[in-house]
């Protein structure tokens, strides 16, 4: 038709009309977020990651950049080290820019001694500004980061457990492990992502993956919501099939998730921004990387993973082929006639019109709503109105 | 004027959530100190943290009992550092010290202070390095009767020579024997090793031969600094090897060559794991010496005698009462003055008594700290240690004595110093970072929703000022501290609490796409949106939840604030933000569709309706 033909992608997007056919396409999905996923396994298993001093050990000493003679270099840093300890440190770098750039030394561990000592030497050598007292350090044991990662795995399968549970009871089966399936995902695509970035992994990192969870998880349970919504009812239906129905609903719900990933990563952009730039402040940064990761994958899971598994397993019981089988038994029907006639044509481009099937439920509840407000509020209600709302429900109290 | 029964009336609402914002507000100005600034973390005030992981040497987690002993004696020892407002806080089984301010150097000293016990050295002690150790004695501040014999049999019965003890392995901790004293060249005479210190293992040295039938030990590679990396398996080794029980029952000259093949580790595996009831092979702090140790406490078996102190102090240090530091009255130096409590002062003139002129240990930690020399027996309850101390180490080891008994061995985790410059700096990038994040988020409402969007604003404005009251509230309450961790939490729930808004904005679109009127739209697309925001919230909280029960560190503090956000982004979203749309939707001027920003909504919807109704007059043209 040449009239919606003419509404650009932009409009298509807006209004949500079940334009996209994702649910449809659903194996091309598969194979593309597959392929991602075979990357990101691949670059966690060869590459590996690159562990923070948290899981490795060692001291970690952190300073100004600037002295009041200009600026400290990493070569006078590392000398000034040496001097002090009488090793190399394992590494030297200046993160972030103009007045809040610092510098860090990592070295092997290191005893409250030496730390001191080395305080003092590096204020004696450089002269940072604000002396020695603006010289921070920090020493971690080796096992203190896979403590927290072993708490993180706890954290993770209570978690999955809980949210199986909830999910399950809040909607149906086949969408809670849907909604795992496309969390798991999240989850490995945003490790694989720090892999391949190789940015440092703190305590933070693993525990900005956890909260990732909540955020696709949140994601997935907007669109199930509406995909829930649109299916109610459906098997007394031969208008579409649950895979179109949940097409729809995805539809529906993609200018919402789009409008929602991009406020949410919005703020996190400025973080990273932040973190990255001008501080090389560790927990933002790495919290940042994990959280703008998640945000996007987690988005997209929720509209290419998550709900078409769930159509492909909600497609396995019978009770929903056979409908299929109806809606296509009617369609074929209709296409023999439109043979003749071209006039309904419209059917088959899979429903235009955005419609939702749970008026009925909706409707109850809007009127329980008014109820309540009206029950709640100043008795100004005349009684006529009153009885007219109550006389269908046959309950006094009410 | 009532509006009409069965609508919402937003002014209630609204009136609820100003309510709620006075009350905070009031308990934020005149309770506590009144001050309206939250409580910071160390990261972003500057400071000291460290992180003391209880290490318990079966894997076994510590009790809660003595977890919250150890909270109490190691806050005792905070105060006693003298800085203002340190904290030590319980999380799970680790302890979280905070030092505020720049002054808090030695609070990365106290993970060391841990268990420690009275040991008598068997032999001589065996330096180390080539710098002998400087020979510490100790002068009795109490006299009594001298009888400076020891106690029980003493039959020497281990085998002649470089005994074979091959023979005698025995699964059990061996009978002890009191031959040693005999034996025993003046502690104070010798540094001279009889075996030299890096000679190869002597093939008959008693515990470097003795792997038990069960577990496989290469006790030569213990002697020489080598452990496994599993840390219980390390603790294992060292005991297989280092506690064997035959040490205590061997000739002088056996027990040498066995000090002499022993290496002082760089890192101790066995650091707070010893046996109090086998001997122990170990060194000083220094590592500069060698030493073998008699038990703490005789076998379980009654096959020793409840007044044999002739091996066994059975002290620990829960039996010190007190212990002070000063100068030495009779010269120049420091010394250490001790008393013990209940029945410790009265082992103490036993062990004292029954060992003369022998040595005995202050082992802290599986270290020895001081090995001073038993000059006349000490009874009384009070003891002095003297020495060639400065004024800092009798200082350090008072403090030692006096708290370093912990029911728990702890190993410092995570020791950090942050500065407050560096605080600072983080502090104002976590602020910019949460600006900017703002900005933008602003920019993007107004920009999509337009009216919608300052209602978005104003709903995050509001919030944001709940989560600020909240936030010193629960400082001061809860000694919540809010820490770059924290930080972020905030600025990643600004996402969520906007989203709240994004699903309700959204549905109210669909319904102004289905043709109905701005008005008619809200309390329908209110009812839908309402379940949606519920349980996505519900998960998000959970994930928080669940965060915040389970991990550790600084992760606590991010679950905290975003699971403290979800909540109170529910509170906004219910009290402001929906009674506002609603308010919105009854004034004419206001629900424009143009300014309401839904006026592409409407144009869809009119769209769509002049297309099927193009559609049905074509079919009637056909």
């Amino acid at each position: 038709m040449a009239e919606t033909k003419k509404r650009n992608v932009f409009q298509r997007l807006y209004v949500g009309n079940g334009a996209f056919d994702i649910v449809g396409k659903r194996k091309r999905w598969y194979l593309v977020f597959g392929l991602i996923l075979l990357i990101c396994i691949g670059s966690i298993v060869f590459r590996g990651f690159n562990l923070g001093i948290d899981f490795t050990g060692g001291t970690r000493i952190q300073m100004p950049a600037i002295s009041s003679s200009g600026t400290i270099g990493v070569e006078e840093a590392k000398e000034s080290f040496e001097k002090a300890i009488g090793k190399e440190p394992a590494a030297t770098q200046t993160v972030g820019t103009g007045d809040a750039a610092t510098i860090q030394i990592r070295s092997e561990t290191l005893n409250a001694d030496e730390v001191l000592k080395l305080k003092t030497t590096l204020n004696d050598d450089l002269q940072p500004n604000g002396g020695v007292d603006a010289i921070s350090d920090s020493a971690v044991s080796a096992s203190w980061g896979g403590e927290i990662t072993s708490q993180a795995l706890i954290a993770l399968i209570v978690f999955f457990i809980a949210v199986m549970i909830f999910l399950a009871l809040y909607f149906e089966l086949s969408m809670a492990i849907a909604a795992l399936v496309a969390v798991l995902h999240d989850v490995l695509i945003t490790a694989g992502v720090y892999s391949i970035v190789g940015f440092e992994v703190s305590p933070a990192t693993v525990i900005g993956l956890l909260t990732i969870l909540g955020f696709s998880l949140y994601d997935t349970v907007v669109v199930f919501d509406k995909v829930r919504e649109n299916t109610r009812g459906l098997l007394g239906l031969t208008r579409r099939t649950y895979g179109e129905a949940a097409n729809l609903a995805v539809n529906q719900t993609l200018m919402r998730s789009i409008n929602t990933s991009l406020i949410a990563v919005l703020p996190v952009l400025g973080l990273l921004a932040i973190g990255v730039g001008l501080l090389g402040v560790g927990t933002l940064k790495d919290l940042a990387l994990v959280q703008l990761t998640g945000i996007i994958i987690g988005a997209l899971s929720s509209i290419y993973i998550a709900t078409p598994v769930a159509v492909d397993l909600k497609m396995r019981d019978a009770r929903y082929k056979a409908q299929a089988a109806r809606v296509q038994a009617r369609r074929d029907n209709l296409a023999r006639k439109a043979a003749t006639g071209e006039a309904t044509a419209e059917v088959l481009s899979g429903g235009d019109i955005v419609e939702s099937t749970d008026d009925e439920s909706l409707q109850a509840e809007l009127r329980k709503e008014k109820a309540m407000a009206a029950a709640a509020g100043v008795p100004a209600r005349t009684g006529k109105s009153t009885d007219t709302r109550r006389r269908p429900t046959g309950k006094k109290h009410r | 004027m009532a509006p009409p029964a069965g609508q919402i009336r937003p002014a209630k609402y609204l009136g609820a959530f100003v309510l709620i914002v006075v009350a905070l507000y009031s308990l934020v100005f005149f309770t506590g100190n009144g001050k309206a600034t939250p409580k910071l973390g160390i990261d972003l005030q500057g400071g000291t943290r460290v992180t003391l992981t209880a290490r318990a040497p079966d894997g076994k987690t510590p009790s809660e009992e003595s977890l919250n002993q150890a909270r109490t004696l190691i806050e005792t020892r905070v105060n006693g550092l003298g800085v203002a407002g340190p904290e030590v806080i319980r999380d799970g089984t680790n302890l979280v010290i905070t030092v505020p301010g720049s002054d808090s150097e030695g609070a990365k000293r106290l993970g060391q202070t841990a268990k420690l016990n009275f040991r008598k050295v068997i032999g001589s002690p065996v330096p180390n390095a080539p710098e002998p150790a400087p020979s510490d004695s100790a002068t009795p501040s109490a006299s009594g009767s001298a009888v400076p014999t020891t106690t029980g049999s003493a039959a020497p019965t281990e085998s002649a020579g470089s005994a074979a003890p091959t023979t005698t392995a025995q699964g059990r901790p061996a009978p002890a024997f009191e031959a040693q004293p005999e034996t025993t060249t003046p502690p104070a005479a010798t540094t001279t090793p009889a075996a030299d210190p890096n000679a190869p293992v002597d093939p008959n040295a008693p515990a470097g031969e003795q792997p038990p039938a069960e577990s496989q030990v290469d006790c030569r590679a213990v002697f020489q600094g080598q452990y496994s990396d599993d840390p219980t398996k390390a603790i294992e080794e060292s005991r297989t090897c280092r506690q064997d029980p035959q040490l205590t029952t061997l000739d002088a000259q056996t027990v040498s060559q066995a000090l002499g093949a022993f290496t002082c580790p760089a890192v101790d595996p066995l650091i707070g794991n010893d046996d109090p009831a086998l001997p122990l092979l170990t060194c000083d702090q220094d590592r500069t010496e060698k030493y073998v140790l008699a038990p703490v406490t005789p076998p379980t078996d009654g096959s020793v005698k409840d007044d044999d102190f002739s091996l066994y102090s059975r002290l620990s240090g829960e039996d010190i009462d007190n212990a002070v530091s000063g100068t030495d009255p009779q010269g120049a130096g420091f010394v250490v003055d001790l008393t013990f409590k209940g029945e410790g002062g009265d082992k103490w003139g036993k062990f004292t008594s029954a060992n003369v002129s022998q040595q005995v240990a202050v082992v802290l930690d599986t270290q020895v700290v001081s090995a001073p020399n038993i000059n006349e027996p000490i009874l009384g309850g009070s003891t002095q240690i003297s020495g060639k101390f400065t004024q800092a180490e009798a200082n350090s080891l008072a403090n030692v004595l006096k708290y370093g008994s912990l029911p728990l061995s702890f190993e410092a985790s995570e020791a950090e110093t942050v500065s407050a410059t560096l605080g600072l700096a983080s502090l104002k990038a976590g602020l910019i970072a949460g600006g900017i994040g703002l900005a933008l988020v602003f920019v993007y409402c107004l920009f999509y929703y337009r009216l919608l969007g300052v209602l978005t604003i104003l709903s995050l404005v509001l919030s944001g000022v709940i989560v600020y009251a909240v936030l010193v509230l629960l400082g001061r309450w809860i000694g919540f501290t809010l820490d770059l961790a924290g930080i972020a939490g905030f600025i990643v729930s600004i996402g969520i609490t906007a989203d709240s808004f994004v699903v309700f904005f959204e549905r109210l679109k669909d319904e102004m796409r289905e043709g109905r009127s701005f008005r008619s739209a809200v309390p329908r697309a209110w009812v839908r949106s309402r379940r949606t925001i519920l349980s996505a919230d519900m998960v998000s909280f959970l994930a928080a939840a669940i965060l915040y029960v389970l991990a550790v560190g600084q992760v606590k503090g991010f679950a905290f604030t975003l699971g403290m956000s979800t909540v109170l982004d529910l509170v906004v979203v219910f009290l402001v933000t929906h009674p506002l749309v609603s308010m919105i939707s009854k004034s004419k001027r206001l629900s424009n569709p143009k300014l309401s920003g839904l006026g592409g909504a409407v144009q869809a919807s009119v769209d769509d309706r002049a297309l099927s109704g193009a559609k049905s007059t074509a079919v009637k043209e056909v």
